[in-house]
This record gives structure tokens, sequence and C-alpha cells, in this order.
């Protein structure tokens, strides 16, 4: 059992004396006996061997994507960390903190924040960054709400080709306020965005804001986003960025985004099957007082030293209650600590550098598979950083990552909604270049795509 | 006074070493022209050894449970446990991606599947998902279930309304908000919902009643059962906010008390690390009409193996990317693994008994605005301060310089000058006695140096009005702001 519980010699007799009541039974005389419940069935405790021995055990059956060729991408990327990182992160006096509200007992907190939320405004091109949202999508989600804080209409345009799951959370958070999605289709070719399907949607004049990835769903990098800001004139303008791409690409708020947000796993945060993750949001300074989360200002202490605290706390559900600019509290702190450390260790030059050695593995890759009959790689012409769709003829994408698995590699992950129902989804895979492969894992990956192929057409 | 923190007069990161400010990154071929970045991002170019000092010395200035009692009520701020740490970091836990084939992540789905299953026991509650990435986002997530299963019975035009108690966490509000509910409050009556009032405020309008047990002024609403019967009686939905829940944990449950779904939060009742203000962990529990519209995918157990359903027809969707924060849902099962069906109820048992014995004492120098008889935490009022031309908040700024972190404050807000206090079951009782005599010397010092504090931290005083007034949210704004004042 725990020794977390607190239980030095005599010290619950001393409590219960000290209260003068005999069994603490009695301080729960207020729960009618009516709503107590029994035993639960949960079973006995466990010491911290027996803890650590059932979780590795647990643990044991699964198969990390270190033991294999990984080529699994998306928002969430596996990618290496200094040590340095999680040793930072690992500083109790900031992990076992909770939300800075006294100031003065957390400006090691309050600091880190505000160098973090400095260096999101650095990749952005943007004036503000918030301390942290979920993740990249429901970051996504806000920005939405945020639009129609700030512009009228009732319809919201996002690509067709961004990820179901976000596709899905926006849908949500569209729903309270009986707002509307529509997807803006792509080229086929190139899976560009239709920019003449936005100019006919904004002449309609109901659309209040616009959402582009950068890199999109296919992992393509669409010159089409520079165009955006002069359709849309005053309509606020999204872009959801990699943070990485934003080492070696444009900084969106110089294209004209009104609101930056992405998903920063990628820097320093381990994917640990999807999450703690970190929501990344900046936004225009005008919009600032419209815009969720907690944020982080430099101010004064009393002796007129340079001191943090948080600010502009009146936005806040804990003061605004129903009318705040969002619900969100706990926020992800922690990881945006992870965020900047691991950005500061590895250096602006490093970051570009990690994203010229991955575009280049994934070029390498892409024209490998590309040579196999049956496999259209990369499936859209357009430039691409270190990511990219395929699509197979032979074979369904489920089937082509199985062969591949079964060869020790993890292909990447399909791209189709796997919720029944969902009507005409082509066999597409969302295949990324990551640090853990080299040169000949890109072989490998290109000799199991032929056999997969193979065996696809041989059974069909 | 013998606490002092470590006081470093550390620059800001950029300020350690040059950047290649001005200069363009390599470029990435196939990349077009226009969309390249032409100026190098600017941040400075250091060695490891500098960016380590620099985040180090900086967590030297930062309180956590693990270097003082945190009494932050609502907050639940219990040891986290250095296990849980050490096995999240195992690889087959941390290197794991989401899209990764279930037949690779095995152990992971179980881990899930069995925290699930012992969620539902102590909720009461069938069915759970662990997709929410904290309470608030729970509560969310609640909202948009209601709603989407009154629509499917045709009365989403008509119940519009969620009810809550003046004593919610603003995050109630805000949430059903966001889900598109107009809220209501429901004033207390001595610390507790105000039976009558909500009997009263009760109609067909009405879709959801949230409510907190034990509530934030640390009382148990031992109205409850017929507070679930006037809500179902209306044909509403009761929602439980399980900030609170590390009070009953084996005494009574969400499920028992006639909730029909609850939020947990793993980063307070599960002891998973809050981190300075993230990440949380969130939990959903559903009764059986709420379940069928819990978030995809679900993890669902055939035969020996388990996999991640996304046939659920009714569901609201996703709320987020990937199924939960795994890395938090490990922690969290290795702290009720540990802890067991006995240890689980002890922890109820002994932050309650922490509570009353703290309330006893420290209701000697300030006064308990309710009845005595409080659950895992209570609320004082710092009213009398005012005599002395003091309020809640300098005796907070006072009890920093005792080397202990200040207690929730101002909230809730019925109670006037409020002070909400929290000392869960890891808190011995010396580490109590300890604070009530910090916050002894505190209450009883002089004005003036109750005005001056904080002297022995990091910073003085901080000028939170000055931060509201003049925004200062980046480096840049710094430059900005340094290069106005060198402008004549």
């Amino acid at each position: 059992m725990a020794r977390w519980i607190s239980n030095e010699p005599g010290e619950e007799t001393a409590l219960l004396e000290a209260l003068g009541i005999a069994s603490v039974d009695e301080l729960f005389a207020d729960v009618p006996k009516k709503a107590r419940v029994g035993r639960l069935g949960i079973g006995a405790g466990r010491d911290e061997l027996g803890v650590v021995a059932e979780i590795d055990k647990l643990l044991g059956r699964n198969r990390p994507y270190s033991q294999f060729a990984t080529f699994l991408g998306g928002r969430l990327a596996p990618r290496f960390a200094p040590a340095a990182v999680d040793s930072i992160v690992s500083r109790s006096e900031l992990y076992t903190a909770y939300t800075p509200y006294q100031a003065e007992a957390s400006q090691g907190m309050l600091r880190s924040l505000f160098e973090f939320q400095s260096l999101w405004v650095e990749l952005t091109g943007l004036d503000i960054a918030n301390a942290s949202l979920y993740d990249g999508a429901t970051a996504a989600g806000e920005a939405l709400l945020l639009c129609r804080r700030i512009h009228e209409g009732d319809r919201f345009l996002i690509p067709a080709s961004l990820p179901w799951e976000e596709k899905s959370v926006l849908r949500n958070y569209a729903s309270g306020p009986n707002l509307r999605i529509e997807e803006i289709p792509y080229d086929d070719r190139t899976g560009r965005l239709d920019l003449d399907f936005v100019r006919k949607a904004v002449a309609a004049k109901d659309v209040f804001g616009l959402l582009a990835d950068v890199p999109n769903g296919f992992g393509h990098v669409d010159e089409g986003v520079l165009e955006l800001k002069s359709i849309l004139g005053s309509i606020p303008f999204v872009v959801s960025a990699d943070p990485l791409s934003l080492t070696v690409l444009e900084p969106p708020g110089n294209y004209g985004a009104d609101v930056v947000v992405g998903e920063g796993q990628g820097f320093g945060i381990s994917p640990s099957y999807g999450g703690p993750l970190l929501g990344l949001f900046a936004c225009r300074k005008e919009h600032v007082r419209a815009s969720p989360g907690r944020i982080v200002g430099a101010t004064l202490d009393a002796d007129g030293q340079r001191a943090f605290c948080l600010t502009l706390v009146t936005r806040e559900q804990h003061i605004r209650r129903s009318r705040a600019t969002s619900n969100i509290c706990t926020n992800e702190s922690l990881m945006a600590l992870a965020f900047v450390v691991y950005a500061s260790v590895v250096g602006p030059r490093g970051l570009a550098q990690l994203q010229n050695s991955l575009a280049e593995k994934a070029r390498t890759l892409a024209t490998a598979l590309g040579a196999i009959d049956g496999i259209k790689s990369p499936r859209f012409d357009a430039p691409y950083l270190g990511e990219f769709a395929i699509e197979v003829s032979k074979g369904t994408a489920a089937q082509f990552l199985d062969r591949l698995r079964r060869r020790k590699i993890l292909g990447g992950h399909p791209l189709a909604d796997p919720r029944p129902g969902t009507p005409g989804q082509p066999e597409r895979i969302l295949v990324a270049a990551t640090e853990f492969v080299g040169e000949k894992e890109i072989q490998k990956y290109a000799r199991a795509a032929q056999a997969a192929i193979a065996a696809a057409g041989g059974s069909a | 006074m013998t606490f002092r923190q470590a006081r470093w007069d550390e620059p800001a990161v950029w300020d350690l070493g040059p950047s290649d400010a001005g200069e363009a990154p390599p470029a990435v071929p196939g990349v077009p022209e226009r969309m390249r970045r032409k100026v190098a991002v600017r941040w400075p170019e250091l060695s490891e050894l500098t960016v380590v000092r620099h985040y180090t010395r900086l967590s030297q200035m930062n309180f956590g449970i693990d270097t003082s009692t945190y009494p932050l009520g609502s907050c639940t701020m219990k040891y986290n446990p250095k296990v849980s740490e050490m096995l999240a970091r195992r690889p087959g836990a941390a290197s794991q991606h989401p899209y990764q084939p279930e037949a690779t992540t095995q152990g992971t789905l179980e881990i899930l599947y069995r925290l699930e299953r012992i969620l539902s026991k102590v909720t009461g509650l069938p069915e759970i998902s662990l997709q929410p990435a904290a309470g608030a986002h729970g509560e969310y997530a609640a909202m948009l279930m209601v709603r989407a299963y009154f629509r499917d019975r045709g009365e989403s035009a008509q119940r519009t309304e969620v009810l809550l108690p003046d004593t919610a966490h603003g995050t109630n509000p805000a949430s059903a908000a966001m889900a598109g509910y107009s809220t209501r409050e429901i004033p207390d009556k001595d610390g507790c919902v105000d039976l009558a009032a909500l009997k009263a405020a009760v109609s067909s309008k009405t879709a959801c009643f949230m409510l907190t047990n034990p509530n934030t002024a640390g009382l148990f609403e031992s109205d409850i059962l017929e507070i679930a019967e006037t809500v179902h009686g209306a044909g509403g939905m009761l929602y439980y906010d399980g900030a609170n829940l590390n009070a009953i944990l084996g005494i009574t449950n969400p499920g028992r008390m006639g909730f029909d779904v609850a939020h947990l939060n793993l980063h307070k009742t599960f002891a998973t690390p809050h981190g300075g203000g993230g990440p949380g962990a969130g939990v959903l529990a559903a009764g059986d009409k709420l379940a069928p519209y819990l978030p995809v995918p679900r993890v669902v157990k055939q035969g020996r193996k388990f996999r991640l359903d996304f046939d659920r027809p009714k569901s609201i969707g996703k709320i987020r990317t990937g199924y939960g924060s795994f890395g938090l849902d490990l922690r969290a099962y290795a702290f009720a693994l540990s802890h067991g069906e006995e240890g689980l109820k002890h922890v109820a048992q002994r932050s309650v008994l922490n509570s009353n014995y703290a309330a006893l004492r420290l209701g000697k120098f300030l006064p308990r605005p309710f009845r005595t008889l409080v659950k895992h935490e209570f609320v004082l009022s710092g009213a009398p301060l005012k005599e002395r031309g003091l309020r809640t908040l300098d005796l907070a700024k006072r009890l920093l310089d005792e080397g202990v972190h200040a207690p929730t404050v101002y909230f809730p807000t019925m109670v006037e000058e409020s002070i909400m206090v929290e000392l869960p079951e890891t808190e011995s009782k010396r580490d109590i006695d300890h604070y009530v005599d910090a916050f002894q010397r505190a209450v009883s010092d002089t004005p003036e140096n109750l005005h001056a504090a904080p002297r022995n931290l990091a910073v003085r005083r901080v000028d939170e009005v000055r931060a509201a007034r003049e925004p200062l949210l980046s480096w840049k704004d710094l430059r900005a702001a340094a290069a106005k004042a060198e402008t004549p």
C-alpha cells in the first residue's frame, strides 16, 4: 500500500482527539445513508515494487515505435529531444506547482511562459501569444470562436484536406453558437485550395473566418495561402502551422494571418500515445481582449524591479463566468516550458537544419515509392517538407500498412475518417520522415512497399 | 522567519547570447521562393549548459508541492508520486504514437481500459472516456452531450437553460455558454443550494443543473437526493463537477447521488502533477442515457484483445487529437493501483480529517461563515482584516514569506474576502501545525509588515494592475517599450 497518505505514528489519533471525535466516520454524518456506497470492488492496494512490476508487465505488451523503422507523423511527431529538456521539465519546483495565481511565488514558471509566448510570437510573426491551450485542434476551435467574436457571419471555411480529427473538433466548437463549417475543395492534382471557391463564399457576406493549414493535411506547402488575405479582406484569417516548418517558412503574420495556431508536441514532448500535448495560439494585438487562455505579462514589483504575472484576466472564466472568452482554466504550461527549452537547446539553426534534413529524407522516400506501380507517391504534385501523402491503388491503406508492420516498419497512418459510414474515402496514407530513419530504413520501406503492393495485387 | 527564496538576477533567455537575426535560414529545395522565411527566427544560439543553468535558476524561484505546503482550495495539491514520473517515461509509454496499429499498443489500451473500469466504479457511472484534456474540457464535452441528447429527443429548442449554484467554479457557466446554453445561478442558503430556489427555478427549459459535491465552500450538499429528484422531475440532467471528488472516494459517488454525467480531474484526485498550470487530465463518466454520446473512439475489449471503437453513431465525435493524455492516465492508474479499495477510501477520510482539524485551528484566527462540519476543504472570511486596513490579499502575500503557499483567495465569491483552504491526505499533522503557526504569525503581524509582504521571495509585491493597464506580453513588446523609452 502507498506511503503517500501521511502516516506518522499516532497522528490520526491526535487529529481525532483534537476534534473530540472517536471515529472519522463522524465527519461523514452529513452524507445521507441512502447515498452511501459499499465496497467498490477495486481490489487491494500494492506496494511500489508491485505497482512497478504490474505496469511494466502491461507496458511490455506494447511495441513502441522505437522498435520499428517509423514513418508516423501528422500533427504529432516522433521526435528526438535532447535529455536536457526532460531534465528541466523534471524540476519539481515547476512540475508540482499549480497555476501561478500567486505571482511572487511563481516567477520561475511565469518567466518561462513569457519566454515561450515570445518564441511563438517570433515564429508566427504575430503580436501576442497565450500561455498555451490543450492541443492544436482545440487551439483551432478557440480560433474559430475568436473569429466570430470579431466578425459577423455564421460560416467558417476550412480545407477539405484538414485531418478528420480536427474537422470533428471544429464542428463541435461551431455547434454551440450554431455556426456552420464549410469545406474548401482542393485541386485533385496539386491538393491546393480552390481559391475561386473562397472568393465566391466571401462574396456571400456570411463568412466570419477561414482556417488554412501550413503544411496542409497532405503535407504540402500551398502557395495559395499567400493570396487568402487579399480575398478575405476584413474577414479573420487563421493559419494552423507546424512550428518546425516556421523555422524555414514565411511567418504567417507576414501574409495576413490574424491568428496562428499549432500543435507544439514535436518540440521536446514525447508523443505518449497522444498526450499531454501543446496547443499554440497567437493573434494580433487588437484582438487580445477577445482571445482565449491565460496570458503572462511583464510588469514591475514594489521595488520597481522586473516581474511577471498572469494578466488580462478579466477575459477569463473565473472572473467573467458565462461571458468569458473561453472556459479554459488548466492549460499545458509544463509542455510550453518543454517547447521553449527544446528550441533554446537546439537553437534556430539546428531547428532549420532539422527541418531541411527531414525534407530531404521525405523527398528520397517519396521518389522511391513513386517508382512502384500501384502507389501514387507523392499523391499530389506540390512542394512538401517532412511529410507527404501517398495513395495505394491495390488493396487498402490498412492492408498496406499492416504488411509493412510485419516487416518492422510503421509506414504512416491512413488519412480516412475511421468512423463507419464515412463515404467515398480514397486509400491515402500520410508518410512522414523522422529523425530515427536514415537511407537504410528508407530503402527498406521502398522494398517492403513493393512487396506489399505485389501481395495486394496477387490477392485481388 | 527563516525562509529565503533564491533571487537570481537572471537575464531573459534572448539576452543570454547572440542570434542570427537578419540572415536567411537555409532554403528547403522545392519550397517556392515566396513561401520561404527571409529572416531567421530571432532566438539565441546557446550552449546547452547556458540553457540548463537559466531554467534551473528560474525553477529556484518557484514554489511547488515538493518545496512547500500548497493548500489551494479546490485544487487538491497532493503529493505527486515519483514512481508515476518514472513509469510515464518508460519507452513503452512515452514512445507510442496514437496512430500506431492496435497490435503494437495492447499494453496501453489495457491500461486505459483498466483505469476506465476503476473510474467507473469510483463514480458509479457505467461508461468512461479519458479524452478530455482537463476538467473544464470535460465539462464542455458533457454539455455538448446533453445538447445532443435533447436534440435526439426533439427537446433542444425547448431546453435552453443550464442552472448552477452561485458557488460553482467559473468554468461551469463558461462551459455551458460555449455549448450554446444560457446560464442561471441558484442562490445558496448557508453555503448550500437553496432547495426552494432550485425548485422554483427548474422548468421545461432546464437542460441541466451543474453541481459540485462537496461544494466549493467545502460543504456536503446533504439535500443531494432531493436535488436530483427535483432536476429529473423537470426532465433535466444532473451534472457532477468532480473537482472535489477527493472528499468522497469510497464514501459516496456521483452515480449513487443521482448524477447523469460527471467529469473528474485526474490532476487533482489521482495525483497527476499540474505542471505549473497544466497539463491536466479530464475524465468523462456517463450514465446510460448519455453514454452513447461520449466522444469517439472508445476503448473496448474483445476476447483478450483491446481495440479502439469508432462505431458510435450518436457520439459527439472528437474533442481533441488522440484518445487522451496517456502520459497522465498512466500516472493516475499507478495511483489507483497503489491505493486499492481501502487506500482510496482512506484518501477521502484523511483529507476530510486534515481539513476539519485545520479548520478548527485556523477558525480561531478568522471567522468561518458556514457550519463547522466540512469536507476536504473549508472557507474562512478575511473580512475582519479590513478593520486594520488590510485585505485577504495582504495575508496571502505575508504567508508566502513563511515559505508556505497561500490558500485560494477571493473564491467562492459569496464570502467576503474569502480564503479557501485544502490540505490533502498527503500532508502530515506536523505540516498542518506548521501551517497554522505560519498563519498565526502572518495574521497577527503588523499592518505595515503585511502591506510590505512579501519580502523573502525573488520579487516583492507584483503590480498586477500595471500589467493589465500597460500590457507587455512578449519580448517584442519589451523591445518596443525600451525603444520608446530611449526616444526623447
